[in-house]
C-alpha cells in the first residue's frame, strides 16, 4: 500500500501524478467498478415503448435495484461479520426460510401483533446463530461443518413448523387469518409515500449502515478483525475469543431473520422453502466487494459496495433479457476476477 | 500489482458487458419499429410481448416455451421477451414489473407461486396491459385470460385407460409426483376417480417428487416386495420411464409384463418412451403455449376472447403415436 514514497528515488513528476492516481483507483477500486457498471447499465438500456426514455435510469429502476436485494444485501451484511472474524456461514438462507415461515405463521396463523411477531422472529435468529456460535468457538466445530449442520437443521425446523405447506392466510383451518396477509406485508414492500423509497430497503440500509459504524469505531469491531487477522495472538492478547465469536453468529443469524421478515413481505407467504441458495449470493457480494475470505480484512463499506454492484449487474443482464446461460457464466467470471485483484493486493 | 488490479476490475466489468449487447438492440429496434409503424400507418401493427416463465429446467416448461415460439413464427409482427425466473418468485415479480416499465403490449405468465405474483399481475392490469395467465392461476381473477390444463381429468383418464387395458382388475403401483403440489394432489385424485368401481388395487404408492433417480429406487422397493404387479401409474414421464428401467435392472424381465403408464407427452420424453415401447401409454398434459398467442392476437385487436381456457389432453399408445395420438 505504501510503495512507491521512498527517499532519494523520487520519480518524475508526471508518473508520480500517474501512480498517485493508480493507487487512488486502487483504493477504491470498488466504487470505481460500480461507477463502471453503472455506466454499462446507461449504455444498454432497453427503452419504453411509448416515452423512449431509457429504463435503467429511471427513479423507479432505481430504488427497485435496491429493494430486491434488501433481502440478499441483509445476509451479506452479517455475512461480512463472520467472514472478517474468519469464518463463514452456510445457514444464512435456511435462517432465512426458517424466520420467513415463523414471521408468517405468528401473523397470519395465529394472529399476533407485527412488532411481537419481529421480536419473536429476531430472538429465533439469534438463537439459531448463537448455536452456530457455541459449536464454532466452543465445541471447536468448523465454521462450514457446523453451519452446514444449521442449514440443513433450520430448514428441517421450518418444514416442520408449517406443516410440510406455504403459510397463507386459509392455508390450515385453524389458521387466524382467512381472507388476506397483514397490511405490514403489502406496506414493506411498497413505496412510502412522497420518498418512493420502499420500507425493506430501508431496513437494509439502515443495518448496513449502523454495522459499518459498529465495526470501525466500536471494541467489538476492533476485537472481530483481530480474531480474523490471528486468532491466536488475539487470544494471547487477552480478547474474548468465544464471546466474540458467538456474539457475531448470533448478528449474522439475526440479520438473516430480518431477512426472512422482508422475503415473508414480498412473497406475501410464508415458504419453508425460501432463501435456498441465497448464502452463495451473500457470499459473493461481499467477496466481490473485496472482503477477504481469509478474515481480519475488508469492511462494510466495502460489501454495500459489492451489493451494489451485483445488484446492478443483474439489473442490467434481467433488463436486457439475457438468457440464463451466459448469464451464469458471466456471473462466474466476475467473481472471479474479484477474488483475483484480492490476491494481488495481498500479493 | 496496481496495473494488474485496475485491468482485472475493468476486464470484470467488461466481461459484463461483452455479451449483454445483442438483446438490447434488438429490444431498442423494436421501440422504433413500433413508433414508425404507428406513424407510417403500416397494416399490421407491431406488437412486443413478454413471457416470463417461472422455471425453464424443466422440459415442460421448456417445451411451453418452445411451443410459443413456434406459434410466433406465423406473426412476424410478434417480437417476444422471454424471461426466466430460475424457480425465484421474487424474480418473477420483478420481470413483471421490468415488463411494465418497459410497456410492452402484452405479457403472458407461467407463475411459479399463486400469492407472490398476484399483486405484480394485478399492477400490470392497472398499467392497462393485459395479462395471460398460463397452466397457474393467481390469488385474485384481476387478469384477462387464464389457460391451463386439467390435471383431474388427465388423471381420471389415465385410470379409465388402466381398467380397459387391465380387463377391471390388476395391481398397481402407483409413483407420485410432489404430493405438496396441487399437480400431485389432483393427478391422484382424478386416477382414483378413474379406477373408481374396478378391481384395480393400489398395492404401493411413493412420493417422488416428479423425480427419476427417486422414482427407480421405490420402483426397486416395490419390485422386491411384490412378486406381481401389473402396471405402473407414475405421475410423470421420467417417473415412469425410472420405473421401467428399475424393473428392467432386475433382470427377471417383468419389465416386458409391467405395463407402464405416464403424464406430460413432451416430444423428447414420453412420445419416445412410447414409440420406444417402453411406455405402453402416455398422457399430454398440454403447455397451452401456442394457444396463448392465438389469444394475445386476438386481445390486442380488441376482440373479447373468453376468462378461462381449459385444454383438454391426448392419449398416446404404440398404435396412434405416428399418427400424432389420440384426443381425448
Amino acid at each position: 500500500m505504501q510503495s512507491g514514497r521512498r527517499e532519494g528515488e523520487e520519480p518524475q513528476d508526471s508518473s508520480r501524478r500517474l501512480i498517485r492516481a493508480i493507487h487512488w483507483i486502487n483504493n477504491y477500486r470498488g466504487f470505481v467498478a460500480l461507477a463502471a457498471v453503472f455506466i454499462l447499465g446507461c449504455l444498454y438500456t432497453p427503452r419504453a415503448r411509448d416515452t423512449g426514455l431509457p429504463i435503467f435510469l429511471s427513479g423507479r429502476t432505481q430504488l427497485d435495484i435496491l429493494y430486491e436485494y434488501s433481502e440478499y444485501g441483509l445476509l451479506a451484511t452479517g455475512m461480512t461479520l463472520v467472514i472478517l472474524s474468519g469464518g463463514i456461514d452456510l445457514s444464512v438462507s435456511s435462517v432465512l426460510g426458517l424466520c420467513a415461515t415463523l414471521f408468517a405463521l405468528l401473523t397470519i396463523g395465529y394472529g399476533w401483533s407485527i412488532p411481537a411477531a419481529i421480536l419473536a422472529v429476531m430472538l429465533a435468529g439469534l438463537a439459531a446463530g448463537a448455536c452456530n456460535g457455541v459449536l464454532i468457538a466452543k465445541l471447536r466445530l468448523q465454521p462450514f461443518v457446523a453451519t452446514l449442520a444449521m442449514m440443513t437443521a433450520a430448514r428441517g425446523v421450518a418444514k416442520l413448523i408449517s406443516g410440510g405447506i406455504k403459510v397463507q392466510p386459509a392455508a390450515q383451518p385453524w389458521y387466524a387469518l382467512k381472507d388476506d396477509t397483514p397490511g405490514f406485508f403489502v406496506w414493506m414492500t411498497q413505496s412510502l409515500p412522497g420518498v418512493g423509497v420502499q420500507p425493506s430497503t430501508v431496513l437494509f440500509l439502515v443495518c448496513i449502515l449502523a454495522m459499518a459504524v459498529v465495526v470501525r469505531r466500536s471494541g467489538y469491531g476492533r476485537r472481530l478483525y483481530a480474531i480474523g487477522g490471528n486468532e491466536e495472538a488475539a487470544r494471547l492478547a487477552g480478547i474474548p475469543v468465544a464471546q466474540t465469536k458467538i456474539v457475531t453468529y448470533a448478528l449474522c443469524a439475526m440479520f438473516a431473520a430480518l431477512a426472512g421478515v422482508i422475503n415473508a413481505c414480498r412473497q406475501d407467504i410464508g415458504d419453508p422453502e425460501a432463501g435456498f441458495g441465497f448464502e452463495l449470493d451473500a457470499i459473493a457480494a461481499v467477496v466481490i466487494g473485496g472482503t477477504s475470505l481469509v478474515g481480519g480484512r475488508g469492511g462494510m463499506m466495502l460489501t454495500l459496495v459489492g451489493v451494489l454492484i451485483v445488484a446492478y449487474i443483474n439489473k442490467i443482464l434481467s433488463l436486457n433479457a439475457v438468457p440464463i446461460a451466459p448469464r451464469m457464466i458471466i456471473q462466474a467470471a466476475i467473481i472471479v476476477a474479484a477474488v483475483l485483484i484480492q490476491q494481488r493486493k495481498r500479493g | 500489482m496496481s496495473r494488474w488490479a485496475l485491468v482485472l476490475a475493468l476486464c470484470a466489468v467488461t466481461l459484463a458487458g461483452c455479451s449483454s449487447p445483442k438483446e438490447p438492440e434488438k429490444t431498442g429496434e423494436t421501440g422504433t419499429n413500433a413508433s414508425s409503424g404507428a406513424t407510417g400507418g403500416q397494416p399490421e401493427k407491431r406488437y412486443v410481448i413478454g413471457m416470463s416463465q417461472c422455471n425453464l429446467g424443466e422440459p415442460w416448461r421448456v417445451q411451453m416455451n418452445k411451443d410459443i415460439e413456434e406459434a410466433v413464427k406465423q406473426h412476424p409482427n410478434i417480437e417476444m421477451i422471454f424471461r426466466d425466473a430460475q424457480n425465484r418468485s421474487e424474480m418473477q415479480q420483478s420481470q413483471v414489473r421490468e415488463f411494465i416499465q418497459q410497456k410492452v403490449d402484452l405479457i403472458i405468465i407461467s407463475p411459479k407461486e399463486a400469492r407472490p405474483l398476484t399483486r405484480p399481475v394485478e399492477e400490470a392490469m392497472q398499467a392497462g396491459i393485459p395479462v395471460i395467465v398460463l397452466d397457474r392461476k393467481i390469488e385474485s381473477d384481476n387478469y384477462t385470460q387464464f389457460i391451463g390444463a386439467d390435471n383431474v381429468k388427465i388423471g381420471r383418464e389415465a385410470g379409465k385407460y388402466l381398467v380397459k387395458v387391465l380387463g377391471g382388475k390388476g395391481d398397481v403401483v402407483e409413483l407420485k409426483g410432489l404430493m405438496t403440489s396441487t399437480p400431485g394432489q389432483e393427478r391422484h385424485k382424478g386416477f382414483m376417480e378413474g379406477i373408481a368401481g374396478s378391481q384395480i388395487k393400489i398395492i404401493f404408492d411413493a412420493d417422488c417428487q416428479w423425480l427419476e433417480p427417486n422414482a427407480q429406487r421405490e420402483m426397486k422397493s416395490a419390485l422386491s416386495r411384490f412378486p406381481k404387479i401389473d402396471a405402473v401409474y407414475a405421475h410423470n414421464d421420467p417417473s415412469a420411464h425410472g420405473a421401467y428401467m428399475a424393473a428392467r435392472q432386475e433382470g427377471k424381465g417383468r419389465e416386458k409384463q409391467i405395463k407402464f403408464i405416464g403424464i406430460d407427452a413432451l416430444p423428447h420424453e414420453g412420445v419416445r418412451y412410447v414409440k420406444d415401447g417402453v411406455l405402453s401409454a402416455t398422457f399430454e398434459y398440454p403447455t397451452g403455449g401456442k394457444e396463448a398467442i392465438e389469444n394475445a392476437l386476438k386481445i390486442l385487436k380488441g376482440e373479447r376472447v373468453e376468462k378461462s381456457i381449459t385444454l383438454g389432453t391426448k392419449l398416446y399408445t404404440k398404435e396412434n403415436v405416428e399418427a400424432g395420438g389420440e384426443t381425448l
